[in-house]
């Protein structure tokens, strides 16, 4: 018994604490200035809201509620302190819930404690998506396109509220029909419902427009963002974009005539859009899977790129179209780096076109190759998938990829993320290297193979003919470096003429001997091996051997006549005689060796 | 299409991430190289390294070859063509009396015979090749012609295995055999493949491939290599010009005995030295002139046949500014986002490529479509009027109809000029539901104004291309409906369609895509269902056995059970009948 009636305190003291927290903090708004915005495909309720803290302590945070009805289409939500000095504080939310009322709840966290008796002035904004509902589903061509929009008179509040307006604007002035709480008065495209004077919490009151609004009804069904980081000073964006006209639904033909001829024909149709996209953007391509779409502009602007996107056709109701469209941005503008960390930042989602809805987003981080202590920033919560590896031209282990997804975008996300990640700088050379070792490889393998012999059938004739070459090759070598000897000692000799130095006549003399001597021996060993070849070109060496023995005898006497004109045994006249007869007996023996040598 | 998959594999394989696509879009001019360079080398081993250069120059502009290797142009004759000229060259350097140490050539020949014999099979499917039966039939001919002359050798044994085989054979009945019995023995059987060659070729010549009198006959009496080599350049090309006379085919063969002409010419040149330089040089500037010519001209047709793509016009303005008319693509694409993905197009079979490849969807006849009766249908629904149309396109389960229009633009292409042919061939297989003739004027001309035949201004192709064209005045000084391709205010204006409705018409109205309705539900019946009274009394009981409605289906479904009760058991049905009878007429009474 004893230990019921514990369970059952706790439970009322649960309670207690709960209720007070929600209650008894004491929040009303005192006045509160809401906007419906319709004039678009998308509903954007703003609520500029007076709070005073009638309790006796002080507050914290106060809590935002949304209609049960629109919360599942429910795009973006933020709130902001609308102070005296203009300044927009924007503030943090937190989910919450609270027990026993439909919808969504956020509390949101004040800058600063909200004393009692104080009052605070706040702005609320709210996006929803998919919230205007073509009624009829299905017009014609000539047919405009109505829709319907249900929500709520009051703000949905956990607070009481002492007085309040509700605005509406409109697409157009037509409107075939709205609810008619409190008598609003409408002008033109606006209808103004209130003020509405003490409206308890959680008050709801149906609130139906069926209006006409013919703004494009374009909705993004999916998008993939693919950011593809290069350190060598580029990044890559694609987008690839799949689009779909979620307005009424086009039933019955569709009239090239009509639709040319009338201006009205069609008028919820879609011919193109902006899509504006960094200034620094370059190459930007627009294209599907059967090639570029050439029915699209480019503007470079000061602050922006602007495409007019035109699809291939004009989007109806319930007709989808898909393309691609990517360009290059440099890395300067997005990367930052300090020593071996870089921080990438730049939008998680960019503009598309005006108002976008975006369903379902996949964004795809590319780093380079090598990037490690992978660390992400986003401005809002999204969902992670597992990474992925990406390879592309010259990847060994693959780039790491970044994933991530989300549902239900719109303008309020154009916001940006930074990724923080540690990359070493020497990983820059690794697809240079690659490159090079390729080529080397491929130039070694050319050489080797030029080098061997693939030949199945041995060929012994081709194999002593290049024997024979190569040994006549080392021939001709051997005998222009024994006529070079001959050259040197003639300079030996002249300048013995003028010195008269004996000892370097005799020690040139000796060198001549030493090297003529190796050389010529080697010759007739190459002679020889000729002979064992088979070749007759050992005859033609035998006889340079015998031309070159007569030479070596010339020179050799040439020498001898300088020693003796030194010596004064001869006179210069004959001595100049002798001599020039040893020359052209010598040039005829060297022509006789060079035409030899030649028919080698 | 292997080579290309393996290529992509490769480079795949090796992280050079090349789309498919890509691949095959450069596979013709990657390989177009490589004939190049194989070209080059067979007429260098023919003649000298000069000829083997001039005649790499004449395949590199060859319009024929050009065709084939023009980026795009994925077919497998882009690869066959390498293949032949790599086997040549590698034939011709390995047959006797070759250099010594070219037993590698031959035996990569092998493999490459063994791939040119092997890829038509894979891609038979696709488009067979004829011309890989150039190598494997004119290496054994040539074989054939070296044992005749008597210059067998190991090599040639390496080379062609099973003639060979024939050949030892018969060596070894020259040992068994006396001479005289050997020597009979031999002509019988030369004379009797002789006339197995030769009938071949005169079967070969008589069914349908033709000679091409306009090649290149290369009677070369010089021998450079000894007697093979002009051995190959006759009986080589020789039957490659009179049997298989694909006259573009050997177009690359003769680009190498082009080559090797042009040295004949210079040769002879060189012979007359009397000629004196001026001459010569005469004749060397016209030579020159003439080869610029066709370089000029080869360079033309390649930018004008081969390089614009005919699916994107292009027009230019007064000011040179260009407009592109993206019409074909246009539609295809919408095809390919807003129609089923199973939706079955109609359309005249030119388009049939295009429709599957650009807006992925079912044809019922295209570009290879051999069965005739086929596209006699097609023609015929286009020819008829709506409601047999629908008829025909019903039973074909067709859900779109896409035709060109070409009466906005000036295009000449389009349905309407094309649409005798359609007459004509749903003439051939239809001859009692259409005639050609309903679709002239009685002065026999065909018309699309008032004064066209009321057949052709109710067919379908007229009413699908001229829908609400009636209503359109495209300038002021011709009349609204005025068509500027044939240049004729069109005769029917008021068109009006039951079984179709547009689904979706291009900017320039070149393409025109409809959609055919699906049955609607049947029309109210004028007068009541009769109503089944049981007491009705039946005069013959034959006749019927359950009361008969009005609606087919009970009617079909009460046949149905009568008949299965009926094979059934044939004694219960009767019995039944009694009981049913003898109730009736105790009711009655």
């Amino acid at each position: 018994m004893t230990r019921r009636s514990a369970f059952v305190a706790v439970c009322l003291l649960f309670v207690a604490a709960l209720s007070s927290e929600v209650s008894a903090d004491g929040l009303v708004n005192e006045d509160v200035k809401r906007t419906v915005d319709l004039s678009t495909h998308l509903a954007k309720i703003t609520a500029e809201i007076v709070l005073s803290n009638h309790g006796q302590s002080s507050v914290q945070s106060f809590i935002l509620a949304v209609d049960a009805d629109l919360a599942p289409h429910m795009a973006y939500i933020g709130a902001s302190v609308k102070g005296d000095e203009e300044e927009h504080g924007t503030l943090e939310l937190q989910q919450t819930s609270i027990q026993g009322q439909r919808g969504e709840f956020y509390k949101v966290l004040l800058p600063s404690t909200l004393a009692a008796g104080a009052q605070l002035k706040v702005k609320t904004e709210m996006m929803f998506s998919h919230v205007l509902k073509p009624f009829p589903t299905q017009i014609t061509q000539a047919e405009r396109q109505l829709v319907v929009f249900q929500g709520n008179h009051y703000l949905y509040s956990p607070y009481p509220t002492r007085s309040q307006t509700t605005r509406v604007r409109l697409a157009s002035k037509t409107v075939e029909s709205y609810t008619k709480l409190g008598n609003p008065s409408k002008t033109d495209e606006i209808i103004e419902y209130g003020p509405f004077r003490d409206v308890a919490p959680f008050s709801e009151d149906a609130l139906k427009i069926h209006y006409e609004n013919n703004t494009p009804f374009l909705t993004i069904t999916s998008i993939t963002r693919t950011i593809e980081v290069s350190h060598w000073g580029n990044i890559a964006v694609e987008e690839t974009i799949d689009l779909r006209h979620t307005g009424a639904i086009l039933k019955g033909p569709f009239s090239r005539y009509d639709y040319q001829r009338q201006s009205d024909s069609g008028i919820s149709s879609v011919k193109s859009f902006k899509t504006i996209l960094p200034a620094s953007a370059q190459d930007v391509y627009y294209r599907d899977e059967i090639g570029n779409i050439s029915t699209s502009h480019l503007q470079v602007l000061d602050d922006s790129v602007e495409v007019e996107v035109r699809p291939r056709f004009p989007l109806f109701g319930g007709w989808k179209t898909h393309y691609i469209i990517g360009y290059n941005l440099p890395s300067y503008e997005y990367l930052y780096t300090l020593g071996e960390q870089y921080a990438l930042k730049m939008r998680l989602v960019d503009h598309v076109y005006d108002d976008q809805v975006i369903d379902y987003m996949t964004v795809k981080i590319i780093l380079p190759e090598g990037a490690k202590n992978i660390h992400v920033d986003t401005p809002y919560k999204i969902d992670r998938m597992p990474n992925q590896l990406h390879y592309t031209y010259l990847d060994t282990f693959g780039r790491p990829v970044l994933v991530a997804t989300k549902n239900n975008l719109v303008e309020q996300h154009i916001q940006d993320f930074v990724v923080h990640y540690t990359f070493n700088k020497i990983l820059m050379l690794q697809e240079p290297l690659l490159v090079v070792g390729a080529f080397y490889i491929l130039f070694f393998t050319v050489i080797i193979y030029v080098r061997l012999d693939f030949a199945i059938t041995k060929d012994p004739a081709a194999e002593v003919r290049m024997k024979v070459a190569s040994i006549t090759e080392q021939v001709l070598t051997l005998v222009n470096r024994r006529l070079g000897l001959y050259r040197h000692m003639d300079e030996v000799v002249n300048r013995y003429k003028q010195s008269r130095d004996t000892g370097a006549l005799n020690s040139g003399r000796k060198t001549l001997e030493a090297d003529h001597r190796t050389l010529t021996s080697e010759i007739s060993s190459l002679q020889a091996r000729l002979k064992t070849e088979g070749s007759d070109l050992a005859e033609k060496v035998g006889e340079i051997q015998k031309l070159d023995g007569q030479v070596k005898e010339l020179v050799c006497r040439s020498c001898s006549e300088a020693e003796r004109l030194v010596g004064g045994k001869v006179k210069k006249e004959t001595y100049i005689e002798s001599e020039k007869s040893l020359t052209s007996r010598r040039q005829e023996l060297i022509s006789r060796i060079d035409s030899l040598l030649d028919a080698l | 299409m292997v080579t290309a998959g393996l290529i992509h594999y490769i480079l795949n394989l090796l992280h050079v991430t090349v789309h498919i696509r890509d691949v095959c879009v450069f596979l013709a001019p990657v390989f177009s190289g490589l004939t190049a360079i194989s070209t080059f080398l067979l007429t260098r081993e023919l003649w000298n390294q000069g000829a083997g250069l001039l005649a790499a120059c004449f395949i590199a502009i060859v319009p024929g070859y050009i065709s084939r290797s023009v980026a795009g142009s994925f077919d497998n004759e882009g690869i066959a063509i390498f293949a032949l000229q790599f086997t040549y060259y590698l034939w011709v350097s390995a047959s006797p009396p070759p250099l010594p140490g070219y037993s590698l050539p031959i035996f990569l020949s092998c493999i490459i015979l063994l791939l040119v014999n092997f890829f038509p099979f894979i891609l038979f499917l696709v488009s067979a090749w004829g011309g890989y039966v150039f190598i494997i039939n004119l290496i054994p001919l040539h074989v054939f012609a070296l044992l005749l002359m008597q210059r067998y050798s190991r090599r040639v044994y390496i080379g062609v295995f099973a003639l060979l085989q024939a050949y030892a054979f018969l060596q070894y009945l020259k040992d068994r055999l006396t001479r005289q019995e050997f020597q009979t023995l031999f002509f019988l059987g030369i004379s009797l493949a002789a006339c197995i060659v030769f009938l071949t070729v005169i079967y070969l010549t008589y069914t349908g491939l033709s000679t091409s009198p306009s090649l290149h006959r290369c009677r070369s009496t010089s021998r450079p290599r000894g007697c093979p080599s002009s051995l190959i350049s006759t009986s080589w090309s020789a039957p490659s010009q009179q049997a298989f006379g694909f006259a573009s085919r050997t177009s690359m063969m003769n680009a190498c005995l082009a080559g090797k002409v042009r040295k004949h010419v210079s040769e002879q040149e060189k012979a007359e030295e009397g000629l004196g330089p001026n001459i010569k040089s005469i004749v060397t500037m016209l030579m020159l002139m003439l080869l610029m010519m066709f370089a000029v001209h080869c360079t033309w047709v390649t930018s004008n046949a081969y390089s614009s793509p005919s699916v994107v016009l292009a027009s230019y303005n007064h000011d040179g500014t260009r407009n592109i008319l993206d019409d074909f693509r246009e539609a295809y694409y919408w095809l390919r986002q807003n129609t089923d993905e199973h939706a079955r197009v109609m359309s005249w079979w030119d388009y049939g490529y295009q429709i599957a490849g650009m807006a992925n969807r079912t044809t019922l006849v295209d570009n290879n479509t051999w069965n005739n009766s086929h596209i006699a249908l097609v023609g015929k629904a286009m020819s008829s009027n709506e409601s047999a149309a629908y008829e025909i396109m019903r039973s074909l389960d067709v859900d779109y109809v896409l035709i060109i229009f070409g009466g906005v633009i000036g295009y000449s292409g389009d349905d309407i000029n094309k649409f005798l042919w359609m007459v004509r061939i749903a003439e051939g297989e239809h001859p009692k539901d259409i005639r050609e003739s309903d679709y002239f004027t009685p002065q026999g001309e065909f018309r699309v104004d008032k004064a066209g035949s009321p057949t052709l201004l109710n067919c379908l192709m007229y009413k699908m291309s001229y829908y609400r064209f009636g209503e359109m005045q495209l300038d002021f000084r011709t009349p609204p409906g005025f068509d500027r391709t044939r240049n004729a205010e069109i005769g029917n204006k008021d068109i009006k369609f039951k079984h179709l409705e547009e689904a979706f018409t291009s900017e320039h109205w070149l393409v025109r895509i409809y959609k055919v309705k699906k049955l609607e539900n049947r029309e109210a019946l004028d007068h009541k269902l009769r109503s089944v009274v049981s007491r009705q009394k039946y005069t013959s009981k034959k006749v019927s056995v359950f009361p008969l409605r009005r609606d087919g289906f009970s009617c079909s479904l009460s046949f149905m059970m009568l008949s299965t009760t009926y094979s059934k058991t044939p004694q219960k049905i009767k019995t039944a009948l009694n009981s049913r009878e003898r109730k009736e007429t105790s009711n009655n009474q």
